[in-house]
């Protein structure tokens, strides 16, 4: 009796071809001589048949709007020709959206030409758009905390020159902004960015704090920017600068932090970007623990650990 | 479908599609498009869940294309895509306990029970009850199993992919893939033994 229940339970398997020469074998031979069995497997093909009845099949006019929807998505992609994975077009985006400092070196060369001419600061355009150059090609020196709160920048141009202020007023602001983009000196920069960090609620500042998070050569700095933006890990630009460093940064403990920033977040959707990048992440990262992190945070949000 | 691997045409066309021949990735979508769109169907039962995950799968194949290496058939590759995609959405339902069991399209209210052909049901009015209710029964039981084990269900039983592919499809290994189908069989039994 109990070989009968053996035999049944394979007989989907059996019809579904899936069971080895040997294993059909057995069954063959134990159907012969078993009349209960033969009955049982009439029952499994008229199950099997049902369920086949059951199939779906999309209508013409679905299956002709999808090929429409996506006739009319693709050309808004870059071309895959020679072009980067999307991750990569992350980076680049990235890249491109930081290539803002370049120009304000250009701006350097200019401003410090234009100084001569223009001493004056001209806070006509946005604090956040700012950049050295905005100062006459002025070079942040030191930045220092005064007793009253008050903070006193050092700024190197042709000829030094000290401003002081709160860290509220707007040249102040765009000077810490700068200093923390462009600084020459990794303490200067960690000094700044550790300022900053209480002021992240302003965009401008997280873009600072973000772009130091991402391109600083200095970890410590680095780190500095990523602890002040945690709070903001839900904004669309924070995510993307996390995704850049979830996949580009060298140390083990950014990567790290990057996870834990996400997963302080429950409830909270991720970015479609950053579930590609814990996804690409899984695939390329050679830390164990990192990956063990970034697979968890997978399947608390419900997607596939697996890479595209 | 196409089920096995690359054929010498479909190579060539992938290669086209990779040097930027958009009507060679379009050859290819149309090759692909109708079973990725029934398989999403079929397990969603939605059709706007499944129009997402069309457009979803396919987007995914044309950022990507340029890293495919041959190192998996191109259906294998497609189908994990489409898949994975199915299963996150699945589970992201199951987590909301949003099954939708009867689904409002442009084209009217579409239940996969509904859409099934009437070819074993003869004249007699009581074998076509009888068979309409085997078809709700059957939905009701793909609807009880496990994420995982439906989509090995579908993929062996609609798509007829050997469970060797399936594996290949879903990551794991084929006698994993053959455990989940007997397990899911085992349960459509179950559900469905008074019927039959």
């Amino acid at each position: 009796m109990s070989d009968c229940r053996n035999i049944r339970e394979q007989f989907a398997l059996l019809l579904y071809g899936e069971l080895s020469f040997d294993e059909e074998e057995r069954i063959e031979s134990h159907l012969d001589g078993c009349a209960d069995c033969r009955v049982a497997l009439e029952r499994q093909k008229a199950l099997h048949d049902a369920v086949d009845a059951a199939g779906v099949t999309p209508s013409p006019a679905l299956l002709s709007r999808c090929r429409e929807d996506l006739a009319e998505l693709l050309p808004r992609e870059k071309p895959f020709s020679g072009g980067a994975s999307w991750w990569n077009q992350l980076a680049g985006n990235w890249k491109i959206q930081f290539l803002r400092p370049v120009g304000a070196m250009a701006l350097l060369a200019v401003g410090f030409f234009a100084a001569k001419v223009t001493p004056a600061f001209n806070f006509a355009s946005g604090v956040a758009s700012m950049g050295l150059g905005d100062f006459g090609g002025a070079q942040v020196r030191n930045v220092a905390r005064q007793p009253d709160g008050s903070l006193r920048i050092v700024l190197d141009e042709t000829r030094q020159r000290t401003i002081s202020g709160s860290k509220d007023d707007r040249e102040i602001r765009a000077l810490l902004v700068a200093a923390a983009k462009e600084g020459t000196d990794p303490g200067l920069r960690a000094q700044t960015v550790t300022i900053l960090v209480g002021d992240a609620d302003a965009a401008d500042v997280r873009e600072a704090l973000a772009f130091a998070m991402a391109n600083d050569e200095n970890t410590n700095v680095r780190l500095k920017a990523m602890e002040g933006l945690q709070r903001y890990a839900g904004d669309p630009m924070v995510q993307n600068a996390l995704a850049h460093v979830l996949l580009n940064d060298p140390n083990t403990g950014m990567r790290t932090r990057v996870i834990d920033a996400l997963t302080g977040r429950e409830g909270q959707e991720l970015d479609r970007q950053m579930v590609g990048a814990l996804q690409e992440l899984m695939s390329r990262e050679d830390d164990r623990d990192v990956r063990e992190r970034a697979r968890r945070m997978l399947v608390s949000i419900k997607a596939s650990a697996g890479t595209y | 479908m196409r089920k096995e691997g690359a054929t010498v045409d479909e190579t060539g066309l992938i290669r086209a599609a990779q040097a930027g021949d958009t009507s060679a990735f379009e050859e290819l979508v149309r090759a692909y498009d109708q079973s990725v769109l029934r398989l999403a169907l079929s397990m969603l039962r939605s059709p706007e869940d499944a129009r997402d995950v069309y457009q979803e799968t396919f987007l995914r194949v044309y950022r990507n294309l340029n890293q495919f290496r041959f190192d998996c058939s191109f259906h294998t590759w497609l189908y994990r895509i489409a898949t994975n995609l199915c299963l996150d959405q699945l589970r992201r339902r199951k987590v909301r306990k949003e099954e939708p069991t009867v689904v409002a399209t442009a084209e009217g209210t579409l239940d996969r029970t509904d859409t099934a052909p009437e070819t074993r049901v003869d004249g007699d009015p009581h074998r076509h009850l009888f068979s309409g209710q085997i078809r709700k029964r059957v939905k009701e039981a793909l609807g009880e199993l496990t994420p995982r084990e439906r989509m090995v269900f579908e993929l062996r039983h609609y798509d007829g992919l050997r469970l060797r592919k399936i594996g290949e499809v879903l990551g794991t290994s084929e006698e994993a893939a053959k455990n989940c189908l007997f397990r899911a069989t085992q349960k459509m039994r179950t559900a469905l033994g008074e019927f039959v």
